[in-house]
């Protein structure tokens, strides 16, 4: 070993110079040895061993590659998790030198072979005084065979770049050709009891209260809030108990406090002693009582509250334990879900004329509050319930290590998503009408008359008189509105609004039978992916991978539906306004025109139940597609176009941007797809695309996984896309590589593939 | 020599003879270890272009070898020429004296190469030095493509040039 860059450093001979290549939390812990206080035995694989293996796998510029592709700033979260899921990928899939292996046998030796394992992050400058970004990083427990622990170092070193520590990257300077992580392996120590304690209150730092908590078992179970702890206030001073709170745990409430007075002493004294070594007030972890109290991390208590438009720190927190998923999964599945459903079908069987002016005031109310309520739940309880399959993806890809880190997807094919479940339906339909060319020119012709006022009464008459064969098409079309289309989209109802979808359909009508409907053919059926990881896993631990896999794909599904459910809440909020306003423009108490939106609650239930008010006049919808052009010199114009590759593939075609509604109509068969994000409401355009380009980026969104369920190529993350690109442009759009081209082809399609 | 290799224009620059094998080959040798980019020159209906490109080299020195994604520019005029330079210098280095500056020119023809066969063996050296192409190499609208180097021309202090043909080592 080159004793000037020694790669490994024994706990208890790390000196405090050794602070920049041990990191902030090995070498407090060392202190604290020094200073006499137990801590458990370990080892530091410095940052020179991370060095080495970075520079051997020529990870840096995988890393710069993922990071520049866009600015970070312009990356949403979903993209920040992407590029850290292939960084991960990257780490794990390159071997450690025979030098490091070496390295990491040396350290096992230091250990007897049936101690479990704790490896652990230690990063540079992490846990400073003024700076503090605990669980950003990774810590792995429980760690006992050779390879496992050569895999658990690889994994705290990628998570240096974890998408956590990517989202406070400046704080933490990230670069990276000059971050370095440093791991410490330590044997674990769990008593009966373990917790965390504060030398101060962190809510109220210039108190001389101290706090303490406590839970039966590993220090682990409080950490990842999966037990709640008893906690306790307690003077400084005087060491009296000032509060204590038990926690809320099945079946242990009158067992009283888990510590004893003792071991609070002892506890505090061990405080006020770390305290005393180190220029700052410290939250440690412990485990043991009186006699066997063992520290487990020392570090400055984070007293700065986040900033008020900071979300980082709710990010953070969506980051669910399995148990956690578990619940959710219990929750969102069997009661959320369920009640949501009954509530939409509910809402769209109420009656809605009959009522009096009081009764629709206060059935617009109850809608609007029921949308509000879902929102607040969709934000509680969905969106955290999704991380179920971002926690599939990284189980599947620790234990499996395939080449392509998406390989997981796989996993997720044959979900019976309410969107699939839509597309498949219009599929049908779209099949009927290429079967009798008399009603698809029937309803096309209809479509050209009743350009922009459709309205489907009318449609729906004069179809049957011109094609009575149509009776079976204008039924299942009704069906298909009444299941599906009672959803908004760009703030209008669906529902009300056939013709964008009516055009679809006859543009589906005319899709060749021989196009490639799925990718399937050439990827791995789930049930050899399901196998796989089973295999990759062993026996010991296929329930795990079971409930895994399960959480993951229901978190899929309802991830999903639950866009469509919550829509088809704010369509019946719709539905209530237009009566509502159908009334009031009758009775001259409406002076416009404008269509009703959710913004328009209050004035319409004033007005409903003030009936001699002066005439309201709705504000009219302005769109939400986000428009932000970038600036360009005269005779300057994007010729190449950088994103994701979310769906593999070439394709050229014209852009058509899909801008609000209107723009559904003009969609034809064969055109790139060009828009903001795919909502779930337009999932069914994607079989008609050549490709599709998307501003909003990510590898688990709605556009990317349907693209490659049905095998069509899919850049996203591209920057300001409907901006750059427009209607009628000749684009190539390279899903492979994630390149867009504007401008004639370089390529011969016909004869390179 | 290939046939189709023009002959060198003698007034373009100071040309010397050919040095003694080994020391040009060590010079080469090492700048193209030292730098992993070169600039491509490609031509197309008279038009010359150029791209700078990730590449590695085979141990004998006489080929090179890059990918490119197949929509791109410099694709198609390699499908209409095979005849390219490769040019890599040393300007990222430590130094900015210009005395002190070296680039290599090679010139020779550029092959695709097509999946199966060689491939891995050329895909396998450039992902060797450039392990973040993994997966730019295997995607199914990237290209593969190895230069059969016909000349290194060797440029240091300014101005002076000399020449070395790989093929006629022994």
């Amino acid at each position: 070993m080159d004793s000037s860059r020694p790669v490994l450093i024994p706990l208890h001979a790390v000196e405090a110079r050794h602070e920049p290549i041990v990191g902030g939390k090995a070498a407090k812990l060392s202190q604290l040895a020094r200073a006499g206080f137990t801590v458990p035995r370990g080892v530091c694989l410095t940052t020179w061993a991370y060095e080495s293996f970075v520079d051997d796998a020529d990870i840096v510029n995988t890393i710069r590659m993922e990071l520049g592709r866009k600015s970070l700033d312009e990356m949403r979260w979903e993209e920040i998790w992407d590029a850290a899921l292939r960084i991960r990928a990257a780490f794990m899939s390159q071997p450690l030198s025979d030098s490091l292996q070496s390295t990491i046998a040396e350290v096992l030796s230091a250990f007897d072979s049936s101690t479990p394992l704790a490896v652990r992050s230690s990063a540079i400058g992490e846990d400073s005084a003024d700076r503090s970004f605990a669980g950003l990083h990774e810590s792995i427990i429980g760690v006992r065979r050779t390879n496992a622990v050569r895999d658990a170092v690889r994994l705290v070193w990628a998570s240096l770049w974890s998408d956590a520590a990517l989202l406070y990257r400046k704080e933490l300077g990230l670069d990276p050709a000059r971050s370095r992580m440093a791991v410490l392996i330590q044997e674990m120590v769990d008593d009966d009891r373990s917790g965390v304690a504060f030398a101060r209150d962190p809510r109220e730092p210039r108190t001389e209260h101290a706090i303490i908590e406590s839970v039966p078992g590993p220090c682990s179970l409080l950490v990842d809030g999966m037990v709640d702890p008893d906690r306790w206030e307690i003077h400084r001073k005087t060491r009296s108990v000032i509060a204590w709170r038990p926690g809320q745990r099945e079946g242990s409430n009158d067992d009283g406090p888990l510590l004893e007075p003792r071991d609070l002493e002892k506890i505090l004294e061990t405080l006020l002693s770390v305290e005393q070594l180190f220029p700052w007030a410290p939250d440690i972890e412990w485990t043991g009582r009186s006699e066997t109290l063992t520290v487990l991390q020392a570090r400055p208590i984070t007293t700065v509250a986040p900033e008020e438009d900071d979300k980082r720190s709710w990010y953070l927190s969506l980051r669910p334990s399995d148990l956690r998923l578990r619940d959710l999964r219990k929750r969102v599945s069997e009661q959320l879900i369920p009640e949501l459903e009954a509530l939409g079908q509910a809402l769209a069987a109420e009656q809605l004329d009959p009522l009096d002016d009081e009764q629709l005031a206060q059935a617009i109310r109850a809608r609007a509050d029921s949308v509000a309520e879902w929102k607040m739940i969709y934000w509680d309880e969905f969106i955290p319930f999704a991380h179920g399959v971002r926690r599939l993806g990284t189980y599947y890809n620790d234990a499996v290590k395939p080449d392509d880190p998406y390989e997981f997807v796989g996993l997720l094919r044959d979900q019976p998503l309410l969107a699939a479940q839509r597309n498949r339906a219009i599929a049908v339909l779209a099949q009927q009408l290429g079967s009798h060319d008399s009603v698809r020119a029937a309803v096309e012709r209809l479509l050209r008359e009743h350009a922009g006022s459709m309205k489907w009464v009318d449609f729906r008459r004069e179809l049957l008189q011109i094609e009575d064969v149509a009776a079976g098409f204008v039924e299942g079309f009704e069906r298909l509105s009444e299941r599906f289309l009672d959803v908004t989209y760009d703030d209008e109802r669906l529902y009300d609004q056939p013709e964008p979808l009516l055009w679809n359909i006859v543009e589906l009508s005319r899709l060749p039978d021989r196009r490639p409907q799925s990718s399937r053919a050439s990827g791995e059926s789930a049930s050899v992916l399901q196998q796989r990881l089973l295999d990759a896993v062993g026996p010991e631990r296929h329930e795990e991978a079971q409930h895994v896999l399960e959480t993951g794909r229901v978190s899929w599904k309802l991830r999903d539906d639950d866009n469509l459910l919550v829509a088809r809440l704010q369509s019946q909020l719709l539905r209530a306004l237009s009566v509502a306003a159908s009334r009031l423009r009758d009775r001259g108490q409406l002076g416009d025109e404008g269509k009703p939106n959710a913004s328009h609650v209050e004035p319409l239930v004033q007005a409903l139940r003030v009936p001699n008010a002066a005439p309201i006049v709705l504000a009219p919808h302005t769109a939400a597609t986000k428009s932000n052009p970038l600036p360009t010199a005269q005779g300057e114009s994007a010729r190449q176009l950088i994103g994701q590759p979310a769906s593999p593939g070439l394709a050229t075609g014209t852009v058509r941007c899909i801008r609000g509604r209107d723009a559904l109509s003009k969609f034809r068969r064969g055109e790139i797809l060009v828009c903001d994000a795919i909502e779930p409401t337009m999932t069914h355009l994607v079989p008609l695309a050549s490709a599709i380009v998307e501003r909003r980026g990510g590898m688990l969104i709605h556009g990317s996984i349907i693209a490659r369920e049905l095998g069509i190529p899919c850049v996203n993350g591209v920057r300001n896309a409907a901006d750059v690109l427009k209607d009628g442009d000749f684009v190539t759009v390279d899903g492979h590589l994630g390149i867009v081209t504007v401008g004639a082809a370089e390529f011969d399609l016909e004869r390179d593939f | 020599m290939n046939p189709d290799e023009p002959i060198l224009d003698a007034d373009d620059a100071a040309l010397l003879d050919d040095e003694s094998p080994p020391a040009m080959r060590e010079r080469v040798c090492r700048l193209l270890s030292q730098q992993p980019y070169g600039v491509l020159c490609v031509q197309g209906g008279g038009q010359p272009y150029g791209a700078l490109v990730a590449y590695a080299f085979s141990e004998d020195l006489r080929h090179l070898v890059f990918t490119t994604p197949v929509t791109t520019r410099k694709y198609r005029l390699l499908s209409e020429s095979a005849q390219v330079a490769f040019v890599v210098d040393s300007r990222s280095g430590e130094t900015d004296d210009l005395m002190e500056l070296e680039a290599v020119t090679a010139t020779g023809r550029a092959h695709l190469i097509n999946r199966g066969g060689e491939f891995e063996h050329w895909a396998e050296l450039l992902v060797r030095r450039h392990t973040y192409l993994k997966s730019f190499v295997s995607a199914a609208s990237c290209a593969l493509f190895r230069i059969d180097v016909v000349r290194f021309l060797h440029v240091v202090r300014f101005q002076e040039v000399r020449q070395w043909i790989p093929a006629d080592q022994s």
